[in-house]
């Protein structure tokens, strides 16, 4: 109940925030735009809205959960209004969960505006719908729920500027982190073992990617999609977990 | 000095009894078109600069000069974090831009080459790409080399696209002439499902073409044996008898140019070719008919089926080059 409630003060508190409709709308102008680009392109024409349409939705929902992510916590240090609640009985692994909740249901409404203004350009130019498009979804928002537990990871130990800096760089690393293994493979045993360690821990974001997937109508076996979905809440739980523990020892000037 | 006089007593005595003055006086007056002026004039200046270094940079060549040095498609994939199929379809964008604006007079294609090699390796199951890359590549730029080696790797990785390994057939009957070898990828176009059925009786004419019609009649023979629809069937048996026609001909040219070289003459009938021991016999004609000779050409031709089978030459197919 306590983290229902601090969820929802994190909620409206960052309804309030302004970056978050500038992203909005700046996703939206760019799914928006497809009407404009199809009439360019040759064949195929309904790739380039679905492309243009997922990795918008995809760019600026990360760009949303790293920047409001990163400001959970950290702001409630700067403004001193963290005080008002860790001196009330409410345990500190359930002020985080609170947050991240919070976060990630503005991050599901703002993939639900997307997604709508998706569909809206894909009904207008009449593109068809494929069962897949919802999978593809459905994962891109699993990205949003990692990378935001990385960004609160980030922000309950070091300032807003460097939790954004490391948050971006794992993201960067996430969609590369199968060639480190690639790379691993061909060194030495003690290389490789280094490699294949990283490799298992940092997040495999390329995973959660099915934009090629819609596009060619490939489907994804059932047991892949649920053992993805799998990987990407035990990731996410680890990450809260971690941050539980370094936001349980912090101290608060 | 009247204005300032002017103004000077409107900011002096703000007593509410002055509300009645306009509120633009003439001091606005010419702060507001100082102000309009500067912009006016920093935006043409800024306008004019656009254009002066457009001009001086011819645009076209520029876009086209940034698809020649696109980074390697390899190296893009990792840049681009997931999102090379949009990468993909940018890339395509530019090349249908340029291709469309009639830059490309100076018979450069290596770019579009490039370019092509790009955007299939960032999202290789792009089949429209290799489609209409590898025609291009063949019709536009004539270099069939690289058209096949566009459509080579698209067929490796999309082997159920059967357009792809239908254009690879084409080039080698159209542009090298090499039959067998088209008859081989039309043959294999003929096996993918969604195909149009010309093309399953189009491999056995180029094997044919290609003077090799037991090929034809060995892919005709596994066709059939994969089919079960009735009407395919008896397309494919029809197919089948004018090939034998066409390996009996075969033959028959065969037998008759040994008997001339040897005795300085024409054989008088078939018979004599079997006679002399040219040829083991005289096969039946697979149709009902019979085979004749021309004691004057020494040409053979079938009695149902006078016209050989063959396929359209390219110098017969000029018209159609032209209008492409």
């Amino acid at each position: 109940m306590r983290v229902l409630s601090i969820a929802f003060n994190t909620f409206r508190e960052n309804l309030r925030e302004k970056l978050l409709y500038n992203l909005l709308i700046f996703a939206l102008l760019m799914i928006g735009s497809s009407v404009l680009l199809t009439r360019l392109t040759v064949g195929e024409w309904d790739r380039l809205i679905i492309d243009l349409g997922l990795s918008s939705m995809n760019l600026f929902g990360i760009l949303i959960a790293i920047f409001v992510g990163i400001s959970l916590v950290s702001k409630e240090i700067d403004k001193k209004t963290i005080f008002t609640i860790i001196s009330k009985p409410v345990p500190r692994y359930e002020f985080l969960l609170g947050k991240y909740l919070g976060l990630v249901v503005t991050l599901l409404i703002n993939t639900a505006v997307m997604a709508a203004g998706l569909f809206v350009v894909m009904a207008y130019l009449k593109a068809p719908f494929t069962p897949m498009l919802l999978k593809a979804l459905g994962f891109i928002f699993l990205e949003f729920l990692v990378i935001t537990a990385v960004a609160l990871v980030f922000s309950t130990f070091t300032s807003t500027t460097l939790s954004a800096i490391f948050t971006l760089a794992v993201y960067v690393v996430g969609h590369l982190s199968t060639d480190l293994k690639l790379f691993g493979d061909k060194m030495g045993d003690a290389g490789k073992a280094i490699l294949n360690a990283i490799y298992y821990v940092l997040p495999n974001l390329e995973r959660f990617n099915l934009k090629g997937h819609v596009i060619h109508h490939i489907d994804v076996p059932a047991t892949d999609l649920v053992l993805t979905t799998a990987y990407g809440l035990t990731y996410a739980a680890f990450l809260l977990l971690l941050a539980s523990i370094i936001f349980q020892r912090r101290d608060f000037q | 000095m009247m204005s300032s006089g002017h103004s000077a007593k409107v900011f002096a005595d703000p007593s509410p009894s002055h509300n009645k003055q306009p509120w633009f006086c003439r001091r606005m007056w010419i702060k507001l078109t100082f102000l309009s002026l500067s912009i006016a004039t920093l935006l043409t200046a800024i306008l004019g600069f656009q254009f002066e270094l457009d001009q001086r940079h011819d645009q076209k060549s520029g876009r086209l000069e940034s698809l020649r040095f696109l980074p390697q498609g390899e190296v893009l994939r990792l840049a681009l974090l997931g999102h090379h199929h949009l990468g993909a379809d940018v890339i395509w964008l530019r090349i249908v831009q340029v291709l469309g604006e009639d830059v490309v007079a100076e018979r450069d294609y290596e770019w579009l080459n490039h370019a092509l090699d790009v955007v299939t390796t960032l999202d290789p199951q792009y089949v429209f790409a290799y489609d209409v890359g590898g025609t291009i590549l063949a019709e536009l730029a004539h270099r069939v080399d690289w058209s096949n080696r566009l459509l080579h790797k698209g067929y490796d990785a999309n082997p159920a696209a059967w357009r792809l390994p239908f254009i690879l057939g084409f080039n080698h009957f159209f542009h090298l002439q090499d039959y067998v070898q088209a008859g081989e990828y039309m043959s294999q176009a003929a096996r993918i499902p969604g195909r149009p059925y010309y093309i399953d009786t189009l491999a056995a004419r180029l094997y044919v073409e290609g003077g090799s019609p037991t090929l034809a009649l060995s892919y005709l023979d596994s066709m059939l044996q994969q089919t079960t629809d009735p009407q395919l069937r008896s397309v494919y048996l029809e197919k089948y008898k004018e090939v034998m026609v066409a390996r009996d001909l075969q033959n028959f040219d065969q037998a008759v140019e040994r008997y001339r070289q040897a005795r300085g003459k024409l054989p008088r009938a078939l018979s004599d070719l079997v006679n002399e021991g040219y040829l083991n016999t005289i096969p039946e004609e697979p149709f009902g008919g019979e085979y004749r000779l021309h004691t004057e050409t020494g040409e053979v031709s079938s009695s149902t089926h006078p016209e050989r089978l063959h396929l359209y030459r390219p110098h017969e197919a000029k018209s159609f080059k032209k209008s492409i």
